[in-house]
């Protein structure tokens, strides 16, 4: 295969590389001097500001959670408009987008029982599958900054290009609100489809005794949903970090990046979808 | 000994390393059971039908990355505990 850049393209790649390799000396001429309690003492500490209204757990947000999702969003938005005017013949990036469409189309198609729902569940896990692929990627595979807190969620050091971007779905607010979201589309089209007294009976099959059983087994559908993702996102942006360290960073951790940002993330994107398409289809059947 | 650990520090110590090797070791065998399972019944069916290796490995990835979560579960228990705790 051959590889055509034009110029604009080269001139950004070679200034991206040139910085991330003196940052990435820079880091480890300063950072492998930090002893090892030292270096993950703030590990699992998060940035937490508290709004000046609400009370409780209300009133605390994480705010790298908020920036990174805002500026996926802006992203995708922007991707989304270079495709305002699809071609009959589509170029390269056309192409991809439409195969992957095409391929998770076909999977709610043969999923989904009641045709009415199936271009809904489309829209839905193609923007599911898009949007966590994106912060998955962005999380475990781009250089960024990265914030360091201490226990009282106060900022402690910027980190420059030692560590990867902060992932969105690596919170796990962001992971918790799409699977209630996907719980919730899932019981809104079984009343739709199958109207609301065949969906209440649906909680008393195959005999009345087992109702607390199908109300723990549906409510245990988003928790295990959500943490799924979580633990592989958070989990490998930890394990990076910490064989990152034991590295030194004297190869620029750019293995361990793709392995935990690309495979596991792009998988684990396509398992959610998956399962997200799966818990729509046997609420609906 | 002054400036040594005590015993309570010392016992916690132990009892964190402790738990987070348990955690670990003990959290890591069922996923790889079941991964084993899964790997075993995909490359069966692509010894019976080589035609269809494409689509097997995609299912066979993607279950294992559902069969691979609670051996993450534990690891990020056992980090928690080395480094947090």
């Amino acid at each position: 295969m051959k590889l055509s850049l034009d110029r604009r393209t080269k001139i950004l790649l070679i200034v991206f590389l040139v910085i991330y390799v003196v940052v990435g000396v820079l880091n480890a001429i300063y950072l492998s001097k930090q002893s090892m309690s030292e270096a993950f003492k703030n590990v699992a500490n998060r940035w937490v500001v508290k709004l000046p209204f609400g009370e409780g757990i209300f009133s605390r947000i994480n705010p790298l959670t908020i920036f990174m999702t805002w500026g996926i969003m802006l992203i995708i938005i922007v991707i989304a408009l270079s495709f305002r005017k699809p071609q009959i013949i589509p170029d390269r990036k056309q192409s991809a987008l439409e195969s992957l469409m095409d391929f998770v189309y076909q999977m709610v198609e043969d999923a989904i029982p009641d045709q009415r729902f199936v271009r809904p569940t489309f829209y839905l896990a193609c923007t599911l599958f898009i949007f966590i692929v994106f912060s998955n990627i962005l999380g475990g595979a781009i250089p960024g900054i990265s914030v360091e807190a201490n226990a009282q969620g106060n900022v402690e050091k910027i980190y420059l290009f030692s560590d990867t971007w902060f992932s969105p779905t690596a919170d796990i607010n962001t992971n918790a609100f799409l699977a209630v979201f996907v719980f919730v589309i899932s019981q809104v089209f079984a009343i739709k489809s199958k109207g609301f007294k065949a969906w209440a009976k649906s909680w008393f099959e195959p005999i009345p005794l087992m109702f607390p059983m199908n109300v723990i087994g549906e409510l245990s559908k988003p928790i295990s949903h959500s943490l799924r993702l979580f633990g592989n996102i958070a989990g490998g942006a930890l394990l990076t970090y910490l064989l990152a360290y034991m590295a030194k960073y004297f190869f620029l951790p750019v293995i361990l990046w793709g392995f935990f940002g690309l495979f596991v993330g792009v998988i684990q994107a396509l398992v959610f979808t998956v399962l997200a398409i799966a818990y729509i289809s046997s609420a609906l059947s | 000994m002054e400036n040594g650990p005590t015993l309570a520090e010392a016992l916690i110590q132990m009892g964190k390393f402790i738990g987070a090797g348990i955690c670990m070791g003990a959290g890591a065998i069922g996923p790889g059971i079941g991964e084993g399972h899964v790997g075993d019944g995909a490359m069966q069916a692509m010894a019976r039908q080589p035609e269809l290796i494409g689509v097997l490995t995609t299912r066979m990835l993607l279950s294992q990355a559902v069969c691979e979560t609670t051996g993450l579960y534990s690891l990020l228990i056992s980090i928690l505990m080395l480094f947090v705790l």
